[in-house]
């Protein structure tokens, strides 16, 4: 025990930390960690929707499904070892970089190292299996056993993520007991996995995989459309864009109810970190978010809008968009309006405060919960509209399911508009469960008004099929817009959860005494994303590009057809 | 072909170029490591508050909340007519001076909540050093008050990274002075000890003829369960973790210490 506590307090008194040239350690890591995220959000999202797709195959006898399925599942096993060579990368820079706070991290989580590497393996041999056996189980028990396959490889890699999450969560939210004077070797294994933002963390990060596996096939399928030479080519990878581009906006706007939750805990966990993150030198970082996100807003409504160019009878819903468009832009800047200022006290006091005398009503959570609330509104106003496009309901109630989805949205809207306001007049620990409300009544709206176009376009008339392929090229630019916006938003993301932690490895346990301990300011961090991404991309276009020199004629894709 | 990829390259390249310039454009703040302080023998009073500057703006975080006017009383500002902080510190709490008032509220944080907010305040001992405390207590009392801090108050070790005492292996060297411990911990903030202190909680003073020892450990390390006759409204004032602040041998040399008062 002795000599144990002499090489801890040797270990306390060096550092131990490495140098690259040029990035320095804590650029090195960076990189590594978000390149090596990016790729792992994609090859954990992509299953789940290529596993779905299979079952949607299966139970329509459509071969069309089977195939996609299968070019999801492509795109994954050409990303899947550039996963595994930037999580070694990764790996070794914390090793080296941070040898103290590696030996640390393994000294409580060896265990559940051992395990993820077991269970990577399993995930590696699954997905190739899964891949390669295509061909070989296309009917029967087979088909099915292949979509066992699947599943399982959903089970390995969700399981591999919630691991690494742990460890991630840990230095986080170190549970209560482990001090800078608890010894790694003192501190259970379960407790330190499973802490306060480990299962907010988790969900987040499932429901974000499959938003951004969305948009980068989504990118990828618009990119082989700009290159497809016959219209058949183009009509596939117009609908593979669509499906990739539906999984995205569909998932992501569940997304921030998740990130409510995980920011909830972080405040349950640290009232300090809570306020660092929301309120603190972090709080401008939201403000740039909110950019993003009406970004992503415009961009997928925009896709959707000339999507209805492709459809017959589309024409029809036209003079709406420019509605929906007003609608979308003024949420958005009231989003994007900044809740307090970092001023100086002679600001502040000609201001009266930090917040601006008029601007700074809109930079309440009231009104960006309500803004963000109409928006999600707006964009399934956008869907609704695309889905009913070329069909006219045959039903005898048609006019009055028509009058009570009209209804839904508008008392959804008017209950959501009314918190808002309401807001302003109560207490904060009132305010937040508004949101909650706010939440509900839209979620709610979304499963109402689907239910009753299920409902009502049973057996419906159809207007003309639609036209895939029939697409501008701007369109798909939208798509790549989609995609980088999103690859970006994660990146800003990744900065905003490990930057909450400050100068601290581990918050509160073990101090950041490097060089490099200090959190960089929004610019400086951005450059880094961008960075990031640049490289992604970068990756991603290669591997996407030497998947298609594999491409084999016999499996080149056939005319899309229906919707 | 080519055109198709320069295009979406240059597509995507604007686009991220264009949120790299939408994050140049808004304020850039970064999260300092609070500075360590140069504790040595020209360290003067305006020194020491300018560093407590520092430290309140920057990597202290404290205008995260105090400046606001909902999160916590403005510090800088006049908070309900009474003046900046150091104009009112003095008179906050009866029993305690402005100086005393302000390490209080810093290392013992909700052993005093002004009325209207919420017990969110962390222990500042948690991520600054004795001496960067010393610093903002300085700081503070500068705004609208006389600064009575001096280089006295601060511990020899204090510029070191101070997290909360604790009890634990690394403890060789703890100050077991029970007169320090009492004045580290703040009780003094609302115990009255020879006379002197605060007086929100039972005195010290002759405690030992109204509590044995056991009694006095309990109170220290759960002080919820027996409430002394007399104090009921200030219940669940008292720290609740000093069982985690102090180690084994400090908490005896305090309950010694206390039980001898009588």
């Amino acid at each position: 025990m002795t000599d144990l506590l002499h090489l801890l307090q040797a270990a306390a008194q060096d550092p131990g930390y490495g140098h690259v040239p040029g990035i320095g350690g804590r650029g090195a890591v960076w990189i590594a960690a978000q390149v090596h995220l990016m790729f792992a959000a994609f090859v954990l999202g992509v299953p789940m929707f290529a596993v779905v797709t299979e079952v949607v195959g299966i139970v329509t006898r459509d071969a069309k499904y089977d195939r996609l399925s299968r070019e999801f599942t492509r795109l994954l096993v050409f990303a899947y070892s550039a996963t595994a060579l930037w999580g070694v990368a990764l790996l070794f820079l914390l090793t080296t970089l941070y040898p103290r706070v590696w030996g640390y991290l393994s000294a409580i989580f060896g265990p559940s190292m051992w395990l993820y590497a077991g269970l990577f393996f399993a995930e590696t041999f699954t997905l190739y299996l899964y891949y390669y056996g295509w061909d070989r189980w296309t009917t029967g028990r087979g088909k099915w056993g292949h979509l066992g396959l699947g599943l399982l490889l959903n089970l390995w890699g969700t399981t591999v993520m919630f691991i690494a999450n742990g460890w991630v969560a840990f230095m986080m939210s170190p549970p209560e007991g482990v001090t800078p004077e608890v010894l790694p070797q003192q501190v259970a294994l379960w407790p330190a996995l499973a802490s306060a933002t480990w299962m907010p963390i988790n969900i987040h990060r499932l429901v974000a995989n499959a938003v951004f596996a969305g948009a980068i096939v989504a990118a990828y399928a618009a990119y082989r459309f700009l290159a497809a030479k016959t219209d058949a080519e183009r009509a596939h990878y117009d609908w593979m864009g669509y499906v990739g581009n539906f999984i995205a906006i569909s998932t992501f706007i569940i997304l921030p109810f998740a990130g409510y939750w995980l920011g909830r805990e972080i405040y349950e966990y640290s009232q300090q970190m809570g306020i660092t993150m929301m309120g603190g030198f972090m709080s401008w970082l939201w403000t740039l978010q909110a950019v993003l996100i009406g970004v992503l807003f415009l961009a997928a409504n925009y896709y959707l809008w000339l999507g209805m160019g492709r459809i017959p009878g589309a024409a029809r819903f036209r003079p709406y968009t420019k509605w929906m468009l007003l609608v979308l832009v003024v949420c958005w800047m009231v989003w994007s309006t900044p809740s307090t200022l970092i001023a100086s006290r002679s600001e502040f006091s000609s201001m009266g405060g930090a917040r601006h005398p008029f601007l700074g009503a809109l930079g309440l959570m009231s009104a960006k919960n309500t803004a963000v609330n109409i928006m999600i509104l707006t964009t399934f106003l956008s869907f609704l509209l695309y889905r009913r496009a070329n069909r006219r309901p045959v039903v005898s109630w048609a006019r009055m399911g028509t009058l009570a989805q009209g209804a839904m949205f508008a008392l959804s809207a008017a209950t959501v508009l009314f918190y808002g306001v309401y807001g302003y007049f109560v207490e904060a620990i009132v305010r937040i469960d508004f949101s909650v409300y706010q939440v509900i009544v839209v979620l709610m709206c979304i499963v109402g008004v689907t239910a009753t176009d299920i409902m009502m376009l049973r057996g419906s008339a159809s207007r003309g099929p639609i036209e895939w392929g029939r697409m501008p090229n701007r369109s798909q630019y939208a798509l790549f817009v989609l995609a980088v916006t999103f690859t970006w938003l994660m990146g800003l993301m990744g900065f905003a959860r490990s930057g909450i932690r400050q100068h601290w490895h581990i918050w509160e346990v073990m101090r950041d005494t490097s060089d490099a301990a200090a959190t960089p300011a929004l610019g400086d961090a951005a450059n880094m994303i961008s960075l990031c991404v640049v490289i992604f991309l970068g990756m991603v276009a290669f591997i996407f590009w030497l998947g298609g020199l594999a491409e084999r004629p016999a499996t080149k894709p056939q005319p899309a057809e229906g919707a | 072909m080519w055109r198709t990829n320069l295009s979406v390259a240059c597509a995507g390249l604007v686009v991220i170029g264009f949120y790299t310039a939408v994050a140049h454009t808004i304020p850039q703040l970064r999260s300092e490591v609070p500075a360590e302080l140069d504790l040595g023998a020209g360290m003067t009073v305006d020194a020491l508050v300018s560093a407590g500057r520092t430290l309140y703006l920057e990597a202290g975080g404290c205008t995260a909340c105090h400046g606001l006017g909902e999160r916590a009383p403005n510090l800088l500002t006049d908070h309900a007519g009474s003046g900046p902080i150091g104009s009112r510190c003095g008179h906050r709490q009866a029993g305690l001076d402005c100086k005393a008032y302000l390490y209080q509220s810093l290392t013992a944080p909700n052993a005093f909540v002004v009325p209207g907010f919420s017990p969110i305040m962390p222990d500042a001992r948690r991520q600054l050093s004795a001496g960067q405390i010393w610093a903002l207590t300085a700081f503070l009392q500068s705004q609208g008050g006389e600064v009575t801090v001096t280089t006295d108050d601060i511990p020899v070790d204090a510029a070191a990274p101070t997290p909360p005492p604790a009890g634990g292996p690394f403890a060789s060297g703890e100050p077991t002075d029970p007169r320090q411990l009492l004045s580290d911990h703040a009780c003094l903030g609302c115990h009255v000890l020879d006379g002197a202190g605060g007086a929100v909680g039972p005195p010290f003073d002759g405690i030992g003829t109204r509590l044995d020892a056991a009694a006095i450990r309990n109170a220290v390390l759960d002080p919820s369960a027996e409430v002394s006759p007399g104090y009921e409204h200030v219940a669940g004032r008292m720290p609740t973790d000093l069982g985690h602040q102090l180690s084994a041998r400090q908490l005896e040399t305090l309950v010694t210490f206390l039980a001898a008062q009588r």
